[in-house]
């Protein structure tokens, strides 16, 4: 029996779910996209589920001028545009009596006293109890003053946590800048860094994959594994955000946080248990042991005009917003090494791009071949190596690769997939993973956010491969839109008598 | 409600296990064959045993619960008068859920005659390897009967409504606690009730308790009370809707959400341990 139940004996076995206290969100950067199309349809989902605190509150700050009334329009606009449940007005009705709005000039140091007194009336009016989740869906330039005037307003009551967006500085130098900031004013325990895709249950699923099944662990080294191939591939392209991709490009869009997080999670030793410190402590181990690798083993593109889903698009230098000589990255694809005990020696294989073929999230292990065959009729091409494929997005779930007799006389093997779709096995609906970050964020639960450590090191890898590039001028565009990237990246592989996986 | 994509049916009369395993394996290569169902994932095998008053409200359970369970579910509907046989309807249902599709299989079955008399006989071949099986048993059962014992034997949990009943039989349900794991709806449609009453401790503790409610509920509602706080709470009296008051003073009633009879039962496939609260919860109305 748990101290809590012992004081109230009525509380035993009674589930009482993941209830987060009371609080108040602070949404910053609430006329954004972002908000709309994720974090209230997320909050409608949670509120759906019963799963938002008794007592909420969300608040909007931006800089646009508007009210509460305005607001909420807006928000119920998204809501049944975006949400993936249908619109009831009873659930409405009561997300919307604890919304408010706070038009703010971010840059200014004096406007957060006016989200303070909302946050004060709030308290008061709904029992937030001076409980505080801040969401920084910003740009990075405007969280150091948010962050510095939220920090000399704290309350002296309650809890404070801050949510932030990606991407986290811009090199090493400035992420770390900004963590020193952060961690004068506040402890590491109220920092919650997001990247949405940590928040995927196919993410999650892979740590269940690892930890919970009993045989996939022991080969899960490099005695059974011949190489990982992670790939996030896109099919659109910069969706308008010419001027931000200009200075972050491929690598310090996603390579920097979701490809690394997901070489983290593929190489990781077993935690002791599944708290937040115990899963980022394996995963800092890792990209520590990430050894950096030569000018050779890294790639990168630029897409060009071509087609995608039939339909021709621009090159990247004629995007809007974009530098028609620009130089920014694309696509990137490296062959990475794990210097450790069980992964000396086999190349992590990663890839990452805008308008490539189509839109796919994978980890896929491929493992080494039978050693002998002994079927005469099979031939090499048909007894392909055992891979297990891991779908990120879409299609979240696992298919495993195995050779089957095909039915009739003689030997012959066929590679067939056996497949799990997640839609397909449980009744839930996926949830959305800001569903997901958001409820834990409000729990306190830190395990799907990255750290500051994390985040250093992350940093420390890119500025090694970007300082290589200062000195070479690859010919760009170097991949048409619709196509899989550069040649040269399919040579990476070629060079190691391997290649990408079909698609 | 969700989209029903794909719906083969196969019936026949006087049919042998063999042939509901041919017929089942002749449905899905024809729906593989024209595209309608790629993939074969289930998590349970459910048997429902559904007297025949009870088929027209099973149905309708049933109905929400495959489009949420992706699981084999075997309906045996007992007839002990009629020539002994089986008479077998089959049907491959799938349910669209976002860009995939959710499969069920339903075998539904009469068992005329004896047959009626060896329900497991029949569940056993039926059931899919190395899944769990819930037994969903609707009316009251025959708790020493062999229909009861024979399936419960088969079935990892068991789940009933007691509120199906004419009255609790609390001494004969301790009995089944030792033999098998019980889920019972009627217990699980308290849990609004007991998160606010837990609300309200320590208050609760020396407060007179009164209670009102369906017969199955509030008496559960009770014995719950009775184990927790370790004191007696007065008699329940029968009313449509449960309602508690504490020293004279009506308790709020919870938020609920509507909640179908699918989603009950859907829920109750999710748990696979026995439940020490809700056992003791019966004890104590004993």
């Amino acid at each position: 029996m748990s101290a809590h139940a012992e004081e109230n004996p009525l509380l035993e076995g009674l589930d009482l779910g993941r209830r987060p206290e009371s609080c108040a969100l602070v949404i910053f950067g609430a006329s954004g996209d972002l908000t709309q199309r994720k974090l209230m349809p997320a909050l409608y989902s949670l509120a759906i589920r019963g799963l938002l605190p008794e007592h909420f509150v969300v608040i909007g700050a931006a800089r646009t001028p508007g009210t509460d009334d305005e607001f909420r329009a807006k928000m119920r606009e998204a809501i049944e545009k975006y949400a993936r449940d249908p619109f009831r007005e009873d659930v409405w009705e009561r997300l919307a009596s604890g919304m408010r709005y706070a038009a703010l000039d971010f840059s200014d140091e004096t406007s957060e006293n006016s989200l303070v007194r909302i946050l004060s009336t709030v308290d008061a009016e709904y029992g937030t109890q001076g409980n505080r989740v801040f969401y920084f869906a910003v740009p990075p330039n405007a969280i150091a003053t948010l962050v510095s005037e939220l920090a000399a307003r704290r309350a002296a009551e309650g809890w404070v946590r801050l949510i932030i967006e990606k991407p986290f500085g811009n090199d090493l130098a400035s992420a770390r800048s900004l963590n020193e900031l952060i961690a004068d004013r506040f402890s590491e325990r109220e920092v919650y860094r997001i990247d949405h895709y940590l928040g995927k249950e196919t993410v999650q699923n892979m740590l269940a994959l690892r930890f919970a099944n009993g045989i996939f662990e022991p080969i899960w080294n490099r005695q059974f594994v011949d190489h990982v191939q992670i790939t996030v591939a896109e099919s659109i392209g910069i969706e308008g955000r010419g001027s931000f991709y200009e200075h972050t490009g491929a690598i310090r869009d996603i390579f920097q946080n979701l490809l690394l997080q997901l070489v983290a999670i593929t190489a990781m030793e077993p935690p002791s248990d599944f708290t937040a410190d115990s899963v980022r402590n394996e995963k800092v181990k890792v990209l520590r042991s990430l050894q950096t690798p030569d000018p050779t083993s890294v790639v990168r593109g630029q897409y060009g005009r071509g087609f995608v889903e039939g339909i021709e698009v621009p090159g990247y230098r004629e995007e809007d917003g974009v530098d028609p000589a620009s130089m920014t990255d694309t696509y990137v694809a490296a062959k990475l090494y794990v210097d450790n005990w069980r992964w000396a020696d086999t190349p992590f294989y990663v890839r990452m791009g805008k308008r490539l073929g189509r839109r796919e999230t994978t980890v896929a292990i491929q493992f080494k071949r039978a050693p002998h065959p002994p079927f005469a009729e099979a031939t090499s091409d048909s007894l392909r190596p055992n891979v297990l494929l891991i779908h990120v997005q879409p299609d979240e779930g696992m298919s495993l690769a195995i050779g089957a007799k095909v039915p009739g006389q003689g030997m012959s093997i066929r590679t067939v997939h056996m497949d799990f779709l997640y839609g397909s096995a449980f009744r839930e609906g996926l949830p959305e993973a800001y569903e997901r970050l958001i409820l834990d964020a409000m729990l306190g639960d830190a395990t799907l956010f990255t750290r500051s450590d994390e985040i250093e090191e992350q940093w420390a890898l890119v500025d090694a491969i970007t300082s290589a590039w200062e000195r070479d001028r690859t010919a760009f565009p170097n991949y048409a839109a619709g196509t899989w990237g550069p040649p040269s990246a399919d040579e990476l592989l070629h060079r190691d008598g391997r290649s990408w996986r079909r698609h | 409600m969700k989209t029903l994509l794909h719906h083969e049916t196969w019936t026949g009369t006087d049919v042998t296990i063999r042939d509901i395993e041919r017929e089942l394996q002749r449905l899905r290569s024809s729906s593989a064959a024209s595209g309608s169902m790629h993939l074969r994932t289930s998590v349970l095998t459910h048997i429902a045993w559904v007297p025949r008053e009870w088929r027209d409200a099973a149905e309708e359970t049933l109905q929400g619960l495959a489009e949420r369970h992706p699981s084999r579910t075997l309906i045996l509907t007992p007839e002990p008068t009629g020539a002994t046989g089986i008479d077998a309807e089959l049907a491959l249902r799938s349910f669209a859920a976002g860009q995939h599709a959710v499969y069920s299989e339903v075998i539904s079955l009469t068992l005329r005659g004896a047959t009626s008399l060896a329900p497991a006989s029949i569940a056993l071949p039926l059931l899919i390897s190395d899944l769990p099986v819930f037994l969903r048993w609707r009316g009251r059962p025959d708790f020493g009967g062999r229909q009861w014992r024979q399936l419960v034997g088969v079935a990892d949990r068991v789940v009933i409504d007691t509120s199906e009943w004419d009255e609790l039989r609390p001494n004969e349900l301790c009995r089944e606690f030792e033999k098998t794991a019980l889920s019972d709806i009627a217990w699980a449609r308290t849990v609004e009730w007991r998160r606010v009453l837990a609300g309200t401790w320590p208050e609760i503790r020396d407060q007179e308790i009164r209670l009102a409610g369906p017969p199955a509920e509030a008496e559960l509602l009770r014995g719950w009370l009775v184990a927790r706080l370790e004191r007696g709470v007065r008699a329940v009296a029968p009313a449509a809707e449960i309602s508690v008051t504490l020293d004279g003073v009506p308790v709020t009633a919870p938020t609920m959400f509507a909640v179908t009879s699918s989603d009950r039962l859907s829920a109750e496939l999710d748990r696979f341990a026995r439940d020490p609260i809700y056992e003791a919860a019966v004890r104590a109305t004993a």
